[in-house]
């Protein structure tokens, strides 16, 4: 019986995966942002894009710097987040402890869009200065600013001016 | 054999629907120009001016409602809402609505009535004027408390408490007012020339009714097979979020569906779903005709008759689930998804898939996380409230995770290893879970997800998961978990999950720039 049962397990399986395999491939992790209700930009190979809140127990991911601090609002523990940085698996960690926020020394943060479109590629955490001049010529950024992190948040939480 | 070939056909179908039909429009019924003619076969109590309401059939269970105190008085409240905006339509004071009258709704919603109120005292313009419709409105509205007192009911089981909502649902087919339990095509009803004129001109008192219906349709699966003492504390969660969010709503596409707030009850008591759905059409067709400023008095008269026609159980006599052969999108159209046959036709619907407001394109016969399809039979998976929406998933792994990738407050309830003993877990904001088993254990044994209804589940004993690994020696290194460890696990959203991405069919128009999926 255990067998039959293992064997009915593995075509249920070989089925379903084969199904999955014939549908076109779709990233891995898809999803909305909470904030911006726009999808999720997944992480490459070179480049890491999701952010990551942390809080307890859950893990919730936004689309891009400025979501997440915008919407921080709603969560009244302490945070953790990982925002991604120019080095792919190097996040900049980020945490609100008893509602002050700290960042690592040196990091430093560009917020440019003016479309939520581009919102995770021109809200974005940096290690360092040199980095994110490094990521604005190779991306032809045109007027980024390298904000302190107390910068940014007070950017961010201005009121918007964007459009949708 | 045959399950798993369905199985994986139903993966293929589903996967194969949503892709085909990416980025097109969705074909949906075409609003009518022309008002619906009186039928020939309408039933004599319609135009008799008796006041010749049913009440309660007799039963201990009865008001067992006021066992939950806080959802009790806002149930009572839907009804005074609903009989403040009634009065100020037929009384010419529409243009009140948004203002005056919304806020004495308002009022009440925050300060709700301890006991029912009588509809007749708040609203007797309406009443004098529409006695007829508001004996099918009383009628459905009995039926809503009584499934409710049952389950609500202690010292019942689950079986005779399952019984017992049959026999209710017989006892209300009976009666002339009774709404029918067969699904409809809810495309079609809100096809009318007046049509969706309430929600435009009145969005935020629409918000409170579509607010009224989150919260007559989320209930069931709070207590649909949970014990009484476990009922209340899943209503602090969903009392809180229908005050705080539902029912300021205003950017719903679609009323809320008892498919879609309580899956698990709509599908084993299909019938009662649909005369839900139905009953809360109903009431958006009223809304629209009495909103319709063009319309005489009489007119409004006789469109209410056709609307209430349109969905008692008289009119569909002899009809059956499923049938549509040549009726579609027409009275007659009792398509459902085929595996949910607690809901009428959708627009845009294709098969399972359908548009959930708030959520987007969503396949009802698949996990809401790891879109494999529903395991059969038991166990049946587990659902997910969270944000106001509710989702079937295949195992605890998966609505753990969606809950903890969803900001808020959630409330899990999950098969365990006992038919007869559902776990509830409700999470604080930070995803730390309470469970109404003391005791509960967790095997979760991290693999391919199309088989993950094997390796994540719930015990009630320690003994019944060593039976369980015993009767599975593949599971034997694998360490059982209390609630606490099994808490602080997260694997994210699986690579298995496919978003369905078509545009909003309510929204016509390019996709949006979201894909509309959650």
């Amino acid at each position: 019986m255990n067998i039959i049962n293992s064997i009915s397990r593995s075509l249920a399986l070989f089925a379903v995966m084969g199904a999955l395999s014939l549908a076109p491939i779709a990233s891995a992790h898809e999803g909305d942002c909470p904030y911006c209700k726009l999808k999720l930009v997944q992480n490459t190979k070179e480049q890491d894009n999701e952010v990551v809140l942390k809080m307890g127990n859950k893990r919730i991911e936004y689309r891009c710097m400025y979501c997440v601090i915008k919407d921080q609002g709603r969560y009244k523990g302490d945070l953790v987040v990982y925002a991604p940085s120019e080095k792919v698996g190097e996040p900049v960690v980020l945490k609100r402890t008893g509602g002050k926020w700290t960042a690592p020394e040196g990091a430093v943060f560009l917020n440019i869009f003016n479309k939520h479109a581009d919102c995770a590629a021109l809200s974005r955490a940096f290690s360092s200065k040199a980095a994110l001049d490094a990521y604005v010529a190779k991306h032809k950024v045109e007027g980024a600013k390298a904000l302190t992190f107390a910068e940014f948040a007070d950017a961010v939480t201005k009121p918007a001016k964007l459009k949708p | 054999m045959k399950a798993i070939i369905f199985f994986g056909l139903t993966a293929m179908t589903a996967i194969g629907l949503a892709q085909d039909h990416s980025g097109h429009q969705m074909a949906g019924m075409k609003k009518q120009t022309e008002l619906p003619a009186m039928p020939t076969d309408i039933p004599g109590w319609l135009n008799a001016p008796g006041a010749d309401h049913l009440f309660y059939k007799a039963a201990r269970y009865n008001w067992a409602i006021n066992r939950i105190p806080k959802f009790a008085k806002d149930m009572y409240a839907t009804g005074v809402g609903h009989a403040m905006a009634y009065e100020a339509l037929v009384r010419g004071e529409a243009s009140t609505l948004e203002t005056k009258t919304f806020d004495k709704i308002n009022w009440v919603l925050k300060h709700p009535p301890a006991m029912p109120v009588d509809e007749g005292a708040i609203s007797p313009t309406f009443l004098r004027k529409y006695g007829y419709l508001e004996k099918v409105f009383d009628w459905a509205h009995t039926l809503h408390f009584q499934t409710i007192d049952v389950f609500a009911h202690p010292g019942w089981t689950d079986e005779q408490k399952e019984k017992e909502i049959e026999r209710l649902w017989e006892f209300y087919e009976a009666q002339p007012y009774a709404i029918t339990g067969l699904p409809m095509n809810m495309d079609y009803l809100d096809s009318f020339p007046y049509s969706m004129k309430f929600r435009t001109d009145y969005p935020k008192v629409n918000g409170l009714f579509w607010g009224y219906h989150w919260l007559q349709t989320v209930n069931y699966d709070m207590l649909y097979r949970v014990p009484v003492k476990d009922q209340a504390s899943q209503y602090e969660v969903l009392g809180a979020r229908y005050h705080e969010t539902e029912l300021y709503k205003t950017d719903r596409d679609f009323m809320p569906m008892m498919a879609e707030m309580s899956p698990r009850f709509a599908k084993r008591f299909p019938q009662i779903a649909n005369a839900f759905d139905n009953l809360h059409m109903l009431h958006d067709n009223v809304n629209d005709i009495l909103a319709q400023p063009q319309l005489t008095e009489a007119q409004k008269q006789e469109q209410v008759k056709i609307a209430i026609y349109r969905v008692l159980a008289t009119t569909h006599k002899g009809e059956t689930p499923g049938d549509s052969e040549g009726k579609e999108n027409t009275l007659h159209d009792h398509r459902h998804p085929p595996s949910m046959p607690g809901m009428g036709w959708m627009k845009g619907s294709e098969d399972d898939i359908m548009w959930m407001s708030g959520m987007g394109w969503m396949d009802m016969s698949a996990c809401s996380h790891c879109s494999i399809p529903m395991p059969e039979g038991n166990p049946w998976g587990a659902t997910v409230s969270a944000e106001g929406w509710t989702m079937m998933v295949r195992c605890l792994m998966c609505a753990r995770d969606m809950a903890g990738e969803t900001p808020g407050r959630a409330i899990i309830r999950a098969a365990t290893n006992d038919p007869n003993r559902l776990l509830v877990l409700i999470s604080d904001e930070e995803g730390n879970w309470t469970s109404n088993i003391e005791g509960i254990v967790f095997l979760e044994k991290f693999g391919e997800h199309p088989e993950c209804s094997g390796w994540s589940r719930a015990f009630t004993t320690l003994a019944a998961l060593e039976k369980y690994v015993a009767d599975n020696p593949e599971y034997k290194d694998t360490k059982p978990l209390t609630l606490a460890e099994w808490a602080a696990l997260n694997h994210a959203t699986p690579d298995t999950y496919r978003k369905i991405d078509k545009p909003n069919p309510y929204k016509p128009g390019p996709p949006p720039s979201n894909g509309g999926g959650r």
